[in-house]
């Protein structure tokens, strides 16, 4: 079974990234299953065409021995199995603490089992802020993770961030990173700042997304590009993603880069912007 | 070996013995806490709990603590709610003021906020004690009147104790007016009545509270085992009060007579100690009247596992301590007499038999003196399983 998550910055493309994907994987006749980690419960929409009811949901009202298979995992296009963790209402409660016991709700009921997947993909909440958000780091739930940043200082700097979970989990040989996916969908589209980060922390780019009015048009309608526009660049871009992350064998411990070496990144980007607005005027 | 601040909040809030200790907490905690205090007193379960479970900790613990204040309200036939909120709430934030203050009760409600990871049980006591001086209310001064404030109804021998001290007191003329937390809430309100709070071990906190808002001026003082810890203890107290009173001649040391020559062969046994703020009074008894040598003298905010290592490297023959010191008097086959909290493998139910004051001092000569000369059967015991 082929593991690995998506990481990055809140609103970086992530869901998006992770429903193609899966839907790309599953075109090649793999049994694809995908998990989303975010309290917003949103990462499978565009595979099942709506908002699916989440683990959690069933925990509350069903409690964690009466919940059934059916009540938690959805079949979406192309028969990519989906389910949302879900969480507390924003304020309340510990969302952290719910990707872990959605997570142990998902075994104990049989998913990995009886679904017995080719493929899990775990989509992630923007940052590794506590424990909770980094389960998939652990237990061998996953093989390695794939970052996606844009050439956004704040992406960058999150995906670093990101990269010192990592590193822990990494140094216990529990996950490792695989590599990062570029967005191209920022003010600046400037791969060599983000190929130079990825050297930096010790792994490369393994692919990237352009940007494309294809991905808001598929996602105002809930679907996923392959399912919109099969035929499209953009959802070929998608499936040799897929393919790339799904046969990739180099994994490494990150090393973060420290603040001096992500202000030296920022200048560069920087610079960037200046021209951009030079060639403006 | 430290509870931590839930402990100390709870067995503070349990002492209010017309209350109702709600604990906000999974069923564990409660049930442990609560345990300890019922060994001795079975009937006296005065405490729900919340019951936690992982879908209050991912989805937050308010609704649960609000369905449990309404049916303990219902349920309990108590004027007051004492809500003790621990480490979970704590830690995913509940906000219990704004449950407390959402529902409509019969009953008064107090909260303290005791995560046990923020602090020691001796801080959550004191905090929980600042929580409820808030139900304390200006009266008239009653005159020769003192509260006695740090102790607990489930420390060992508490309900002898607390009879014993206020037997003495009474005899020097001083009547008790509270005794902190062994009290009903009415007393409680009172509490600002006495003429002097006399702070034994802790509790401080609320002792320097009271002196400024209440104008009520307090001592330290030790707790009153043997003649000598009895004496001291009176002697401070009367002299704050201006009070000439010579407790010399109710000093009766005739039982110890009885037993001179076992005291004479106890003589220089070393032993050691560990406890709360107990433990440093019972040294001092062991050492001053009965000669004993202290090997090692450990608080319980101290590290178990250097006191275990430290006993075990000194010519220890007798340990003094709590129920938790078990094993290593049993690895190291030598008694264990129980006297700090928590105990949970000894009752106490008879409420003549302190450890504490003058008669304190011959119960406690007793316990030791059988507790040695009856192990060597124990021994045996122990050797043959």
């Amino acid at each position: 079974m082929r593991k690995f998550c998506i990481y990055g910055k809140g609103g970086i493309g992530k869901s998006t990234i992770v429903s193609n994907m899966a839907v790309a994987l599953a075109e090649d006749n793999k049994a694809v299953m995908v998990m989303g980690c975010d309290p917003k419960a949103d990462a499978t929409r565009n595979i099942v065409g709506r908002r699916i009811p989440t683990i959690l949901d069933a925990f509350r009202n069903n409690g964690p021995d009466q919940m059934k298979l059916e009540e938690i995992v959805y079949k979406g296009f192309n028969g990519v199995y989906c389910a949302e963790a879900g969480g507390p209402e924003p304020g309340v409660g510990c969302a952290g603490r719910g990707v872990m016991t959605a997570s142990e709700m998902l075994t104990r009921h049989g998913a990995f089992d009886q679904i017995n997947p080719d493929v899990v993909i775990y989509d992630v909440l923007g940052d590794v802020v506590c424990g909770g958000f980094a389960l998939p780091l652990r237990n061998g739930l996953a093989d390695d993770v794939y970052i996606v940043t844009t050439c956004d200082p704040m992406a960058i700097y999150a995906a670093n961030n990101i990269c010192k979970g990592i590193k822990r989990f990494a140094d216990r040989d529990e996950v490792f990173l695989g590599g990062i996916i570029y967005n191209g969908r920022s003010a600046i589209n400037d791969p060599s700042i983000v190929d130079r980060f990825a050297k930096k922390l010790g792994t490369r780019v393994i692919g990237g997304i352009a940007m494309s009015g294809i991905i808001p048009k598929a996602e105002i309608r809930h679907k996923t590009v392959i399912e919109y526009e099969p035929d499209s660049e953009i959802a070929n871009g998608f499936r040799v993603l897929a393919r790339s992350i799904y046969g990739n064998q180099d994994r490494v411990i990150p090393e973060p880069l420290s603040d001096d070496e992500l202000d030296k990144i920022n200048e560069d980007i920087d610079e960037l912007l200046k021209e951009r607005e030079n060639v403006a005027i | 070996m430290d509870g931590g601040k839930f402990f100390g909040a709870f067995r503070a809030c349990s002492g209010i013995s017309d209350a109702v200790v709600l604990n906000h907490v999974p069923v564990g905690c409660s049930w442990g806490a609560g345990m300890f205090k019922t060994v001795s007193n079975q009937p006296d379960i005065r405490h729900a709990c919340t019951v936690m479970h992982e879908r209050e900790i991912v989805f937050g613990g308010e609704n649960a603590l609000k369905e449990a204040l309404v049916r303990a309200d219902r349920l309990y036939d108590a004027s007051l709610l004492l809500v003790v909120a621990g480490d979970v709430p704590s830690i995913i934030g509940d906000d219990i003021e704004a449950v407390i203050n959402s529902v409509s009760l019969k009953k008064d409600v107090v909260w303290v906020d005791a995560a046990g990871f923020q602090g020691t049980m001796r801080q959550g006591y004191e905090s929980a004690l600042l929580s409820l001086a808030d139900l304390m209310k200006e009266c008239d001064r009653i005159q020769k009147s003192v509260n006695l404030i740090g102790l607990c109804q489930d420390d060992y021998k508490a309900e002898a104790d607390i009879k014993e001290i206020k037997r003495l007191l009474n005899g020097a003329g001083i009547s008790v007016n509270c005794v902190i937390s062994d009290c009903t809430s009415r007393e409680l309100e009172r509490a600002p009545a006495a003429e002097l709070n006399v702070v034994i071990g802790q509790g401080y906190d609320l002792a320097r509270h009271m002196q400024k808002e209440h104008g009520v001026p307090f001592i330290e003082v030790g707790y009153p085992y043997g003649l000598a810890g009895t004496k001291e203890f009176v002697d401070s107290i009367c002299q704050h009060m201006d009070m000439g009173y010579d407790l010399e001649k109710d000093l009766n040391t005739e039982p110890f007579r009885k037993v001179y020559l076992n005291l004479s062969e106890l003589y220089g046994t070393p032993v050691s100690v560990i406890g709360d703020f107990h433990a440093k009074s019972l040294a001092d008894f062991l050492d001053r009247e009965l000669g004993f040598e202290i090997e090692v003298l450990s608080s319980v905010e101290g590290d178990p596992d250097q006191f275990e290592q430290d006993v075990k490297g000194s010519n220890t023959t007798m340990l003094f301590g709590s129920s938790f010191e078990q094993k290593i008097a049993r690895d190291l086959k030598i008694p264990l007499l129980r006297f700090s909290y928590p105990v949970f493998d000894q009752v106490c139910i008879y409420d003549e038999a302190p450890y504490a004051g003058i008669r304190g001092a011959v119960c406690l000569t007793e316990a030791i003196i059988n507790a040695i000369m009856g192990f060597g059967d124990k021994l045996e015991n122990l050797t043959m399983v």
